[in-house]
């Protein structure tokens, strides 16, 4: 599924004194099957961004098309079903006795019949690595648990592109590690994931294309060499790292992920 | 932000009313609230109508935003004063249609009891629309401390009401993120009879009271860890004094009653 948004605004609280312009024209494109990084700080609009891609949040002016058909005349739960949304600290919206319970909430709502609901819930906490929970209470797991099961409850509706607002904050290190795991899977399956954070060595590893989205506004957009060379306040430790060394006339080309960047320090170090 | 706005009826200007100290205010409302029931001749109604009207005027409240916190009780308003004008059957009779029956001493007791009620609301909105809520629960406290002779626990009283107020705009912006997380895996809140909603609001408010359960934890957590341990000795950082213009308004409110209810 290929997803544009072309010059989207959007104004909080207007015609009121608390009137905020939180997207100031945004456009961009996910592509099918790839991972798009959306960086930016705090306040840059990216969790305002993420609620306009499966129209949570209406613009107040600009278009969002999926595969060149105007989302506004989709139904808004057929869009929801294949643009699933993650939110930031997606388990504050755990509800149900037990996990497995939880995770058949929406495919029981797109009308699927007990055994289909059954498979959705099974493949997607195993795909979520939260297979062995499904009997447990969701009140009574870890963070990182609970995390997961959030997510797997969203990859329940067999979503064609997933979209995650900070989906590693709070968590620990392997957790971190087996949600990156779960993006590239994903990937693999030919789903299309946006990944938002502000943990810019995190975005590095998976993502194919960046964005970075500072004040409500594009600021740059393109593969991670080019985005992270051209903006080093975004930059991940690898791209300053191999900065510094191009600075000491040290020239290793432009790696990002660290395999590539510890293979060209070893060819620099061996040559 | 905006959330946060429409809450509670405070609202913040600059006014002669918004700086009395909150003590004298509540002080002041529950001599209105009390003494209208000891007015009962037209006159007298006027006088605190028009005492209302000045001190509305006074608050810098825009009419239009004191009307709509008036709102709520207009439909009781209304229905006591049709209620004494079609069911009253004193004095002469204005007219008559069928069983219906209209007469002069029910309208005028309608009329007479619709305006004491929406005085009574009027000087009750006035005192939430130009006291902050923070002042109201201090004002509060002090007032009720003497009570503490007879174990009333003023202090904890007035903590618990303060932490509710603050946590109402909280819990409103966590039940819109919870709803729109929900909405994101295909909850729809509006579709189906009233049991069908109620039923969709389950995946709201459970979560939510679990929320609220871990934030009261959260909140007894961080107070104790600051040493927190309830009324004795507590000094205040916000001190309340009495000022001679507080002492005056509130005589003034007092002699505008005690002269209405003698009229």
């Amino acid at each position: 599924m290929r997803l544009e948004l072309r010059n989207i605004r959007h104004v909080y609280s207007p015609g009121t004194p608390f009137e905020v312009e939180a997207l100031r024209g945004v456009s961009l494109s996910v592509e099918p099957g790839e991972v798009l990084g959306i960086l930016g700080g705090t306040g840059s609009g990216k969790s305002t961004l993420v609620q306009h891609m499966n129209l949570l949040l209406e613009p107040a002016s600009g278009d969002v098309l999926v595969d060149g058909v105007d989302a506004a005349t989709l139904k808004r739960s057929e869009l929801r079903r294949r643009i699933g949304l993650v939110f930031q600290f997606p388990e504050a919206a755990l509800f149900a006795p037990t996990v497995a319970e939880d995770v058949a909430f929406a495919p029981r709502r797109l009308g699927l019949n007990e055994g289909e609901i059954e498979d959705r819930v099974r493949e997607s906490l195993v795909l979520a690595g939260a297979d062995h929970l499904k009997d447990r209470s969701p009140f009574a797991l870890s963070g990182g648990e609970q995390r997961r099961v959030a997510i797997a409850g969203v990859l329940a509706m067999g979503p064609e592109m997933l979209v995650l607002d900070e989906p590693t904050s709070g968590l620990d290190p392997a957790s971190r590690q087996g949600l990156l795991r779960l993006i590239q899977t994903l990937q693999d399956t030919g789903t299309s994931v946006v990944l938002v954070s502000h943990n810019t060595d995190e975005i590095a590893e998976v993502a194919d294309r960046i964005c970075i989205l500072e004040g409500g506004e594009v600021r740059a957009i393109g593969s991670p060499a080019e985005v992270f060379y051209t903006h080093p306040e975004f930059a991940p430790a690898t791209v300053l790292t191999v900065t510094a060394l191009d600075e000491i006339g040290w020239d290793i080309g432009q790696p990002v992920r660290f395999g590539e960047t510890l293979r060209a320090l070893g060819d620099l170090v061996e040559g | 932000m905006s959330a946060a706005r429409s809450f509670g009826q405070f609202y913040p200007v600059a006014s002669p009313l918004h700086a009395l100290d909150p003590r004298a205010k509540i002080l002041a409302t529950a001599v209105l609230l009390l003494g209208l029931f000891f007015v009962d001749s037209a006159a007298g109604l006027g006088l605190v109508a028009a005492a209302v009207v000045a001190l509305v005027a006074a608050s810098r409240v825009p009419l239009v935003t004191f009307l709509r916190l008036l709102r709520p009780v207009a439909f009781i308003v209304v229905l006591t004063v049709l209620f004494q004008i079609l069911f009253s059957r004193e004095g002469e009779t204005l007219f008559a249609w069928g069983i219906v029956e209209v007469h002069e001493g029910g309208l005028w007791l309608g009329l007479f009891l619709g305006l004491r009620i929406v005085l009574l609301v009027s000087a009750a909105a006035l005192l939430t629309a130009t006291t902050a809520p923070l002042a109201l629960t201090d004002g509060l406290e002090d007032l009720l401390s003497p009570l503490k002779k007879l174990r009333f626990p003023a202090h904890e009283v007035a903590m618990m009401m303060t932490i509710a107020l603050r946590f109402i705009p909280t819990l409103h912006e966590e039940s819109q993120k919870i709803t729109r997380a929900q909405a994101a895996r295909g909850a729809d809140f509006a579709e189906g009879g009233p049991l069908a909603r109620v039923r969709a609001a389950i995946p709201i408010l459970i979560p939510l009271t679990v929320g609220a359960f871990r934030r009261a934890d959260e909140l007894a957590e961080a107070m104790e860890s600051r040493g927190y341990r309830g009324g004795e000795g507590r000094t205040r950082y916000r001190e309340l004094r009495l000022r001679l213009h507080d002492v005056i308004a509130l005589a003034a409110t007092v002699l505008v009653l005690a002269g209405a209810a003698l009229l």
